[in-house]
């Protein structure tokens, strides 16, 4: 009869404080241009959200925060206000918000902003996050991992994959700190990510296979562009993994007892 | 400490529980027969309103099966004969006066008699089959019986202690328990595992966090049960039980129960009737001011009058059950989003005992897909098994519900076939 407390927007929240470190040391290097970007981004998100839940009766989520830290961070540099805009409104809309809002999406919407901002303006460059962010973003992991609102095996797996590709001598060095930040902010969201265990240990094992594959074949790619690709392609792939664990666990099972 | 970590489940809030040794024996001056959450008994009446009873007497038959009784939880004055529309049970209160004993006649100690046994003493009622979380039919056969010495529900009385100085009957029961089914009988328990068990029966080890002393996790990890192959499980105490029913023909008198809750003074533990009235358990321990009595546990627990047929905890909570005032704009929206979204986090992998898929389960068990949510193992589990993810997630509606919901349906569809 008594209730916990880990609803929706709880998880929501907690999510948003571990990210603080990353929030708090992309703005210190940012500045003011940085903190502009994330106005407009969170207004853009509020905006969207303020009008599903008028139009949709669907109640808003601090989810919508999260997004738009993500995109204001991650998002090519030098976009003009009409693209950004049209970007963060297809993400928000179209990927979270006619799905019934942030629990009920398949793709994280900052992952497909950036995704259409990067493939559909290839001429905006990625920016260049400082590498603090990067180090910023091993306490959000931990913090997430540990208040359980982040995959952890997913984030584990990639690191290890990781620490393996930098042991075997592979030339994954200038990739390392954006796939850390994607893997942190995009990957790691326990929404669009693989939710069963053995569904988390592929998951983690393909964003890091994906990485290295990008480290060693695309040319003239950004580190950040081939970390939100990934991003992109572990995400479309949680359901189907998802899938491949079920299916394992049952005959699991089957085996069992028959 | 290390058991802990490789336990899997929840470490809740701790509750105060009874700490002092004795267990006193409070007969409460009011009883009632009542049917368990979610069974609907159609029922024949033994006696009328008014007749002198003996504890341990049939009061009432099931029409389904008459050779299924329930009885006086104690001896006294049946008061008031409650029955809904159909001939279905509603409560039979009894007033407590005398002390007489119904004395059972043990028959033979071949599987029809004990059966008999059991159903004539009211026993079978302490029974029951997973899928679907009710009695057993009469005729039934299980596939296998789990019986529970552990409970890591908070605030639950600890069976061991309940069992302690009847462990020659505990024996007996289990004993004629392995005689009721072909598959094997499984002793769930806590700790040392130092409980006697004839041979033939398999011990497990429950961890000592919640959910993993619920039958539910056990019999879905060791055996689940099918809609053709049912799983009974019982409470160590009533195997106890069963043990002196077929040495002395007497029915125990008591069980062990704990009162707990932050509207108590301080927690108790104690003896008292099955059926008991909870005003009557917490009478001179409750702090002032407006509380709700719950049978069962904080988690799983229900507002009631009388202690739920296989009911071990009595729950005082503080404050009323009507909901906090919500702005109508923010109550409308909440209404529209339901349910809400369950967000997969490690809390509720770990509320569903870690080996369940737990967000799989829950889209299946919110989308109505009977099909996929019996694959994961529903037909294992029962409301109490989901009540800690309920807890965990806050969900509306409730988790719980939503598999009752289901598991109803998919009777419904064996009925029919």
């Amino acid at each position: 009869m008594t209730r916990g407390l880990w609803d929706r927007e709880m998880v929501a929240l907690v999510l948003l404080a571990a990210v603080m470190p990353m929030a708090l040391a992309w703005l210190w290097y940012g500045g003011s241009a940085a903190f502009g970007r994330l106005i407009l981004t969170l207004f853009l998100s509020g905006f969207w959200h303020l009008v599903f839940m008028l139009a949709r009766a669907q109640p808003p989520s601090f989810a919508g925060a999260l997004t738009a830290l993500a995109v204001a961070m991650l998002a090519p540099a030098d976009l003009s206000l009409f693209q950004l805009v049209l970007g963060i409104s297809f993400g928000v809309v179209m990927a979270e918000l006619v799905m019934g809002g942030w629990g009920r999406n398949v793709l994280h919407p900052a992952t497909v902003t950036l995704a259409f901002l990067g493939f559909g303006f290839p001429a905006a460059a990625w920016p260049d996050l400082p590498l603090p962010l990067a180090w910023a973003a091993i306490p959000a992991a931990l913090i997430g991992m540990v208040a359980g609102v982040m995959p952890v095996r997913i984030v584990l797996v990639a690191a290890l994959v990781g620490a393996a590709a930098v042991w075997a001598g592979l030339p994954v060095g200038p990739v390392l700190p954006a796939a850390g930040i994607v893997l942190v902010l995009l990957v790691g969201d326990p929404v669009a990510s693989a939710s069963t265990r053995l569904g988390g240990w592929l998951s983690g094992l393909l964003y890091g296979g994906l990485m290295i594959l990008f480290a060693l074949q695309w040319q003239q790619a950004a580190p950040l562009q081939m970390a939100v690709s990934a991003a992109l392609l572990v995400s479309l792939a949680a359901p189907l993994l998802d899938e491949i664990a079920i299916s394992a666990w049952l005959a699991g099972r089957k085996r069992r007892h028959g | 400490m290390f058991t802990n970590l490789r336990s899997q489940g929840l470490r809740l809030p701790a509750i105060a529980v009874a700490t002092t040794a004795d267990c006193p024996v409070v007969l409460t001056d009011e009883a009632a027969i009542t049917a368990a959450r979610n069974e609907e008994l159609r029922v024949d009446m033994l006696v009328g309103e008014d007749a002198l009873v003996a504890q341990g007497q049939p009061l009432l038959r099931l029409r389904s099966d008459p050779r299924i009784a329930l009885v006086a939880p104690m001896a006294g004055r049946v008061a008031r004969i409650e029955l809904a529309p159909g001939r279905r049970l509603g409560q039979v209160v009894l007033f407590r006066e005398g002390d007489d004993r119904h004395v059972h006649s043990a028959g033979p100690q071949d599987e029809a008699g004990l059966r008999a046994l059991l159903q004539g003493s009211g026993l079978w009622q302490s029974l029951r089959r997973r899928p679907f979380g009710r009695m057993p039919g009469g005729d039934e056969a299980a596939a296998t019986i789990f019986v529970m010495a552990c409970d890591t529900r908070p605030g639950a009385p600890d069976p061991r202690l309940a069992l302690r100085g009847q462990e020659d009957e505990f024996a007996a029961g289990l004993a004629a328990l392995q005689r009721l089914t072909k598959g094997p009988v499984w002793l769930c328990e806590a700790g040392a595992g130092d409980l006697p068990a004839p041979t033939g029966v398999r011990r497990v080890g429950c961890g000592p966090l919640h959910p993993q002393g619920l039958p539910g996790m056990q019999i879905h990890r060791l055996h689940p049960a099918r809609t053709d192959a049912p799983v009974w499980d019982i409470h160590a105490e009533d195997v106890a039980d069963f043990g002196a029913l077929i040495a002395t023909g007497l029915l125990a008198q008591t069980r062990a129960v704990s009162v707990t809750g932050a509207a108590l003074r301080e927690p108790r533990r104690l003896r008292c009737q099955q059926g008991a009235d909870l005003r009557g358990l917490g009478h001179g321990y409750l702090r002032p001011g407006p509380h709700r009595m719950l049978s069962g546990s904080a988690l799983d627990g229900h507002q009631a009058q009388w202690l739920a047929p296989r009911d071990r905890q009595a729950t005082f909570l503080p404050g009323t059950s009507t909901p906090a005032h919500r702005h109508w704009f923010a109550a409308a929206l909440r209404r529209a989003a339901r349910p809400m979204p369950i967000i997969p986090t490690a809390a509720l992998e770990q509320a569903l005992g870690g080996d369940i898929p737990a967000h799989a389960l829950i889209r299946a068990l919110a989308s109505g897909d009977s099909e996929a949510a019996a694959r994961l193992g529903a037909l294992s589990l029962l409301e109490e098994d989901l009540a800690l993810a309920d807890y965990v997630t806050g969900a509306e509606p409730r988790i719980s519900a939503q598999l009752r919901v289901l598991l109803d349906a998919i009777a419904i569809e064996e009925d029919a076939a």
